[in-house]
């Protein structure tokens, strides 16, 4: 089905419809493990998107000089490549944000979100609509680990983004959100709510 | 006695999967069902083990000695991703009804993040090579025990009345959430 | 796409794996220096933040033997106050905690009898547990604690003795892992600082 999307579609898609993490169920592996605090999120949604634009924009352009059989480990050796600039660059400039999400900054390479889009995406269409796509997805990517990101340091923490909301005086932190039987939990219901929320407009119409 | 920490360690108080959130899209995916669980746990652990020695040499005898530590990932991911395909033409020619039976889940293996997962972390912890080893086996077990487990529940699970929002991954992560829990209750298995 | 040829498909592997070889190689050098100063910086306030009073600090190096192959050279960093005397040693101990590797920085007395403070640099310990070894709740306890016969911890008890802490309940393992760190380095660093010390340094 050649898909006459415009390229604001290609980009939309990845926000909602097509995200990565609640509806794609890819990218699992970051979302549950760094998100126990928004700022986290933040910094490995971005750091993801980064790599999922590069390496979409760099398969794309180099599509037609891929033989078929190599596509995989290529774009594997593409991916790998800008997750060590990602990872030097924040070791570098962002020290400590680096050594929050210590070792699963190296770990992008193999989320699923990145490899599918490549493979699905940016080896059979030109280099604007594949960048687009790349960043829709990313952006899906991003609010999905804020939000569970804040989620989880609000009620792990009492604070988001670093900011304390509520004290220690007044709210004992639920500590279980910040571990990782939290992070399951919440994604869980994250999905549910968000699963229920889409039955609830389908039915509606 | 500090290999078999590291095996225990790997395989129950730091489980891969419930605590380090490793190997999760098999996880979800692939744990419907008893059997197919074990196999795939099986090859996984087999890969793992496999995975875990080799890199530790290219670390050693390449990536250290020639003073290359930025090529670790691209090394690594290769190696395993060679590994996997030579793993899956070995089956396919030495047992054709295992291949059969391991299916999609071969190829799929590639993409678990358990196993880059554990050869960075084994580099990271700066293991010995039978400590990678025990490493890589006991992630293995873990991740069986993981998926068995729940393949267990999600089996009972086909009988009860599940709300719609909640089916299918709404499920499994609330019922991972709760053995996670559980697992917590090992952390002091290691202070004997 | 180009069919499969043998031939194109290696050479197609062997260029991409060049050509991002080198962008990481470039890359790599470009900003070494710079993840190099940032691990010297946090080195740096680790340091004062153990040595109270210091101003300055120089560093000793010596050759010691050790379990790895060859020796082992080890860095201590002395603090001089404003008038250059010596205010105590400070070094780095690391050991296996529960999750990882726990880096720290150990504040040694002038007195080489108790130590000045104790900062924990790296540690990858289990959030809202394990992790409270970098709480100032735990590190203050090894403030002007007695290092002899060696620190010891105790469980859900207040410390009795000079050279006691108490443990982080349900984090023992990684309150022993830091205890067994600092215990194992400081006899290196006694071995190194002894005679020197003794011939009235500072």
């Amino acid at each position: 089905m050649a898909s006459q999307r415009t390229l604001f579609q290609e980009f939309k898609k990845g926000i909602w419809a097509e995200n990565p993490v609640i509806k794609m169920l890819l990218g699992m592996c970051p979302a549950l493990a760094v998100t126990n605090s928004a700022v986290n999120g933040l910094a490995m949604g971005l750091a993801s998107t980064f790599v999922v634009i590069c390496s979409s924009a760099i398969v794309s352009i180099i599509r037609r000089f891929v033989p078929g059989g190599v596509r995989i480990p290529t774009y594997i050796i593409i991916i790998a490549g800008f997750v060590t600039l990602a990872d030097l660059f924040l070791r570098a400039y962002f020290p400590v944000i680096s050594k929050a999400l210590g070792p699963y900054v190296p770990l992008i390479v193999v989320n699923c979100m990145i490899m599918g889009r490549a493979e699905f995406f940016a080896s059979k269409h030109p280099v604007v609509p594949s960048i687009l796509d790349a960043l829709g997805t990313g952006t899906g990517f991003v609010w999905v680990l804020v939000v569970l990101g804040s989620i989880r340091e609000i009620l792990g923490s009492g604070s988001i983004f670093g900011v304390t909301l509520l004290s220690e005086r007044i709210y004992t932190p639920w500590v279980v959100m910040i571990l990782p039987a939290g992070a399951f939990l919440s994604l869980g219901l994250l999905i549910a709510l968000i699963n229920y929320l889409t039955q609830r407009r389908q039915g509606a119409h | 006695m500090k290999i078999l920490l590291v095996f225990i360690s790997a395989a129950i108080v730091n489980n891969f999967v419930l605590t380090y959130f490793l190997g999760i899209c098999p996880f979800l995916g692939v744990s419907k069902r008893i059997d197919t669980s074990v196999n795939m746990g099986l090859a996984t652990t087999f890969v793992m083990s496999l995975a875990a020695a080799i890199t530790w040499l290219i670390n050693h005898y390449i990536l250290i000695a020639f003073n290359l530590p930025f090529l670790q990932n691209v090394t690594y991911i290769i190696t395993i991703a060679s590994l996997v395909q030579l793993v899956e033409m070995f089956i396919r020619k030495s047992s054709p009804s295992l291949y059969r039976s391991l299916g999609i889940f071969l190829p799929l293996i590639t993409t678990n993040c358990a196993i880059l997962g554990l050869t960075l972390f084994a580099a990271l912890r700066e293991y010995s090579f039978i400590e990678s080893l025990s490493f890589g086996i006991g992630a293995g077990a873990g991740f069986t025990i993981a998926l068995v487990i729940m393949a267990g529940i999600r089996e009972e699970l086909e009988f009860a009345d599940v709300p719609a929002p909640l089916k299918g991954a709404p499920m499994t992560l609330l019922v991972a959430g709760m053995l996670a829990l559980a697992f917590m209750g090992f952390a002091g298995l290691l202070s004997v | 796409m180009k069919n499969s040829s043998p031939l194109g498909m290696i050479l197609a592997l062997t260029v991409t794996a060049v050509v991002i070889g080198a962008i990481l190689a470039g890359f790599y050098q470009l900003v070494e220096p710079r993840i190099e100063a940032n691990r010297l910086a946090e080195e740096k306030r680790a340091i004062f933040s153990v040595l109270e009073g210091a101003e300055t600090y120089d560093v000793i190096e010596r050759e010691v033997p050790s379990d790895k192959k060859g020796g082992e050279i080890i860095r201590i960093f002395r603090g001089l106050d404003a008038d250059g005397r010596t205010v105590g040693y400070a070094f780095i101990a690391e050991g296996p905690g529960f999750a990882g590797i726990i880096r720290m920085m150990v504040g040694l007395n002038f007195d080489l009898e108790t130590l000045s403070g104790l900062k924990v640099m790296e540690q990858v310990e289990t959030p809202g547990l394990g992790n409270k070894i970098g709480e100032e709740k735990f590190e203050g306890q090894f403030k002007g604690i007695a290092i002899r016969p060696r620190i010891e911890y105790l469980k859900n008890k207040k410390p009795v003795k000079p050279n006691q802490i108490q443990a982080i309940t349900g984090a023992t393992i990684s309150s022993k892992a830091v205890v067994d760190a600092i215990n194992k380095r400081v006899e290196t660093i006694l071995s190194v600082l002894g005679p020197q010390a003794a011939a009235g340094e500072g």
